[in-house]
């Protein structure tokens, strides 16, 4: 997919008219969704976050990967996430920050429904995914992380060959083709094969932390999904395997569309396009605060709870 | 946002908080009950053991003249001249304790460098045959011993060669032969070897010397192993039970560890936590509990009458699937949850189907945990003697069973047969069969403890 997708490809109405149908200052062509506006005891009265992501123009001009409206997501009686709407632009890295606990992990295994494997976890809303809603009990789960993979916070390859690690996901969705070619191909595209080309047969678990964390991107990438999610794959790096990862971003953004998260502000300057900083209040719900281009962001964020946890001045 | 103070964190964290006391104490309450409960266990096998060697010493240091088959009780109690016993011992022990320390080392100085897998792979091979040889060599040099020896496996006019001897030997002799006079040696060796291989299992240390040891008694008499009951208990041997109690258990293994294990899936991985899987959940581990007796009295109920088995292998093997099967799930179940929640999701992640989750990651994982529960339960299937006799398995056995639907009988039954009768000479053999009995039981212990250690760290 080319770079310049601003020129390509404009959202398709439905999208647009659903995400300026929450922009309650813009036209309203479907039915407005439930009020956005929100008392909050030390911020006062201020609009859901969207209306300023709208603002960015990007809503009108992205040809997005996904799109959510108002999703919430519980475990059991908790409410983890609250009334979400943002967009994920297609090709593109988007940052997912915030502190500790304001729901980047549960934002993000809503996306490929991983939530599903949790009792008693249930999600609401509506992300759209090629025109369907993902969240849909009719939508088949396994479709949707197969075409939307994930890569943990905590590199968690098979107790496998690395081979088979690779090749696993590749093998039950029914590939026919070359697998060595394959193995080979995902590996190079993770740039792990170098250092792993002589010893395929090693399990995956003897390798360093930074080795498995690029072989789970190889394991992910091999089933070519659309979207790849990865829930802080760096945390656990030294600085050098960290530039790696973070090159490995940039290089496969041109090819997939990646949510990341991320604590390490730098970290999401330097890799992603776009940026949502998600902040959870007194009763531990999380919300999105602000979603935007990433350069604005950092530089002129539009809330003021944004600036101080970007500056580190939040807590 | 309410700051928390960094003070307080910090001095909760002392081993001498309230709640962490309690938490030790409940501990060390459980470490002392599971001690006792080793112990306990133990002394009581110890005793068993001790009283079995004293008993059977005894005779082996008695004067040495043979009393003759007829006076007395066969099993491991042999008419061997006394030397011939305490030779077996003097040279068996130290070549398995010594040879696999030395084979090694041996070749290490031959021909340094060399991998150590293969090392010990050469080692095997040169040993071993080390070992049968100086087995042969002792057999011919020893006539006194060797004469009984040939007279034992069943060969007249032997003459103290022994390829003579095999000459002369049908072809069953000749599997008696190597039964007794090569696999029994091998065992010895393989049990040192075992010993000195894995001397960081230490676990295994002490069931290897033990079947070492037992082995060398049974050695003393082929006849034992290789003879069906009789009415004289110097002709009397355990060949109908051993290969009896083998046949069950395979049956068993075969009806009990799918059905156990795939009751384990469903409950672990596919049912719904409602009432219906709890009321599951709940039986089964009463089930664990319910006496054997009961079990084989169900089972003389609907496999002997109503599903008209008879008392057949088939019929043994069935109760005693029902028996086993409540530990083979719960220990099944235990292993799946041993599973790691990230394995799981990273299968998950990259499009696997539940059963393509659990065929391809849960299940490998947690089989080598399965196979030991089920080596447990099989090692409590194989001394159960109430069900057995509640569905009427028969005690005098002359013949091999062809097919499951034949009479059997097993080790337990067989004990307890011979037990119950007057002479005494049922008694000593009956103290034989125990050791067998035992024997089997440890190596099945020790295989399920390799098998557990294996699969934690073969990957
Ligand atoms: N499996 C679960 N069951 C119940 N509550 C959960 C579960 N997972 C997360 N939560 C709760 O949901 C909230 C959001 O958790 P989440 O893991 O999404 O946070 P996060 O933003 O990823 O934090 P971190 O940066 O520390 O990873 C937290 O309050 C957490 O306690
Ligand atoms: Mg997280």
């Amino acid at each position: 997919m080319a770079r310049n997708f601003f020129t390509l490809m404009r959202s398709s109405a439905p999208t647009a008219t659903a995400v300026s149908g929450a922009n309650q200052s813009g036209p309203t062509t479907t039915p407005p969704p439930p009020p956005n506006i929100k008392e909050d005891a030390d911020a006062g009265v201020h609009l859901d976050p969207t209306l300023e992501a709208v603002r960015h123009e990007i809503t009108e001009e992205l040809d997005m990967a996904l799109q959510l409206r108002q999703v919430s997501a519980f475990y059991g009686s908790f409410q983890a996430i609250d009334n979400m709407s943002m967009p994920i632009p297609r090709n593109r890295v988007t940052a997912l920050i915030g502190p500790s606990g304001c729901g980047k992990s549960t934002l993000l295994r809503c996306f490929n429904r991983m939530n599903d494997l949790i009792p008693g976890a249930r999600v609401e809303g509506e992300i759209e995914f090629e025109g369907r809603n993902l969240l849909d009990p009719a939508m088949d789960a396994v479709e949707v992380r197969r075409r939307i993979g994930m890569v943990f916070q905590k590199p968690n390859p098979f107790p496998k060959s690395i081979y088979e690690n690779v090749a696993f996901g590749a093998r039950i969705n029914g590939y026919s083709g070359d697998m060595d070619r394959l193995v080979e191909e995902s590996l190079r595209r993770a740039a792990l094969w170098d250092e792993v080309k002589d010893e395929l047969d090693k399990s995956g678990l003897a390798l360093s932390g930074g080795q498995q964390q690029r072989l789970c991107i190889a394991r992910a990438i091999a089933v070519q999904p659309e979207i790849i999610l990865m829930d802080e794959p760096a945390s656990a790096l030294d600085p050098v395997a960290t530039l790696k990862i973070e090159d490995l971003m940039r290089e496969l953004a041109e090819e997939y569309t990646i949510v990341v998260v991320t604590h390490n502000m730098q970290q999401a300057g330097r890799v992603s396009d776009y940026t949502a900083f998600l902040l959870a209040g007194e009763e531990r719900v999380g919300r999105l605060v602000e979603f935007g281009p990433t350069q604005d962001i950092f530089t002129n964020p539009l809330d003021q709870r944004t600036e101080d946890y970007i500056t580190g001045r939040y807590g | 946002m309410t700051r928390v103070s960094v003070v307080a964190p910090s001095a909760q964290l002392t081993a001498f908080s309230p709640k962490v006391r309690i938490r030790r104490g409940v501990s060390v309450a459980f470490m002392v009950a599971a001690l006792l409960a080793i112990a306990i266990s133990m002394i009581m096998l110890g005793a068993l053991i001790v009283e079995i060697a004293v008993d059977g010493a005894a005779r082996l240091f008695t004067d040495g003249a043979p009393v003759g088959r007829e006076a007395r009780g066969g099993g491991i109690l042999t008419d061997l001249p006394t030397p011939a016993g305490i030779g077996w011992m003097t040279w068996a022990l130290p070549v398995a304790v010594l040879l696999p320390f030395i084979g090694p080392r041996l070749i290490n100085a031959l021909v340094p460098g060399l991998p150590q897998i293969a090392e010990r792979a050469i080692g095997f091979i040169v040993v071993a045959p080390a070992a049968i040889f100086v087995h042969i060599l002792y057999v011919r040099f020893e006539s006194a011993y060797y004469v009984e020896y040939a007279k034992a496996v069943g060969i007249d006019g032997a003459s103290g060669n022994i390829f003579q001897v095999l000459g002369e030997a049908s072809g069953f002799q000749i599997v008696r032969l190597l039964l007794v006079g090569i696999l029994v040696p091998l065992a010895i060796f393989a049990a040192g070897w075992f010993w000195a291989h894995r001397m960081r299992r230490p676990s295994l240390i002490i069931p290897a010397i033990i079947i070492a040891g037992w082995v060398v008694y049974l050695f003393m008499d082929p006849w034992f192993l290789s003879s069906f009951p009789s009415r004289k208990p110097a002709d009397a041997g355990i060949f109908s039970a051993v290969t009896g109690t083998l046949y069950m258990m395979v049956i068993t293994v075969a009806v009990a560890f799918p059905l156990g294990v795939g009751a384990a899936i469903y409950l672990e991985e596919y049912a719904k936590p409602n009432w219906f899987s709890r009321m599951i959940q709940v039986n089964i581990s009463n089930l664990a509990g319910v006496p054997s007796i009961i079990y084989g009295l169900l089972g003389l109920q609907v496999f002997v009458r109503v599903l008209e088995f008879e008392r057949s292998v088939l019929a043994g093997a069935c109760t005693m699937a029902l028996l086993v099967m409540p530990i083979i799930i719960v220990s099944a179940q235990e292993a799946l949850r041993t599973v790691p929640p990230s394995m799981r999701e990273a299968a998950y992640a990259v499009g696997a189907t539940r059963w393509q989750v659990i065929r391809f990651h849960v299940l490998p994982y947690a089989f080598g945990g399965m196979l030991t529960g089920n080596i447990l339960a099989m090692s409590r299937a194989i001394g159960e003697t109430a069900p057995l006799i509640a569905i009427g398995a028969l005690t005098f056995i002359a013949f091999l069973a062809d097919s499951p639907t034949d009479d059997f009988t097993v080790l337990p039954i067989q004990i307890f047969n011979w037990v119950a009768r007057p002479q005494a000479g049922f008694h000593e053999i009956a103290a034989s069969a125990i050791i067998v009995l035992m024997a089997i039981l440890l190596l099945m212990n020790a295989a399920a403890i390799i098998m557990r250690q294996r699969t934690r760290t073969d990957w």
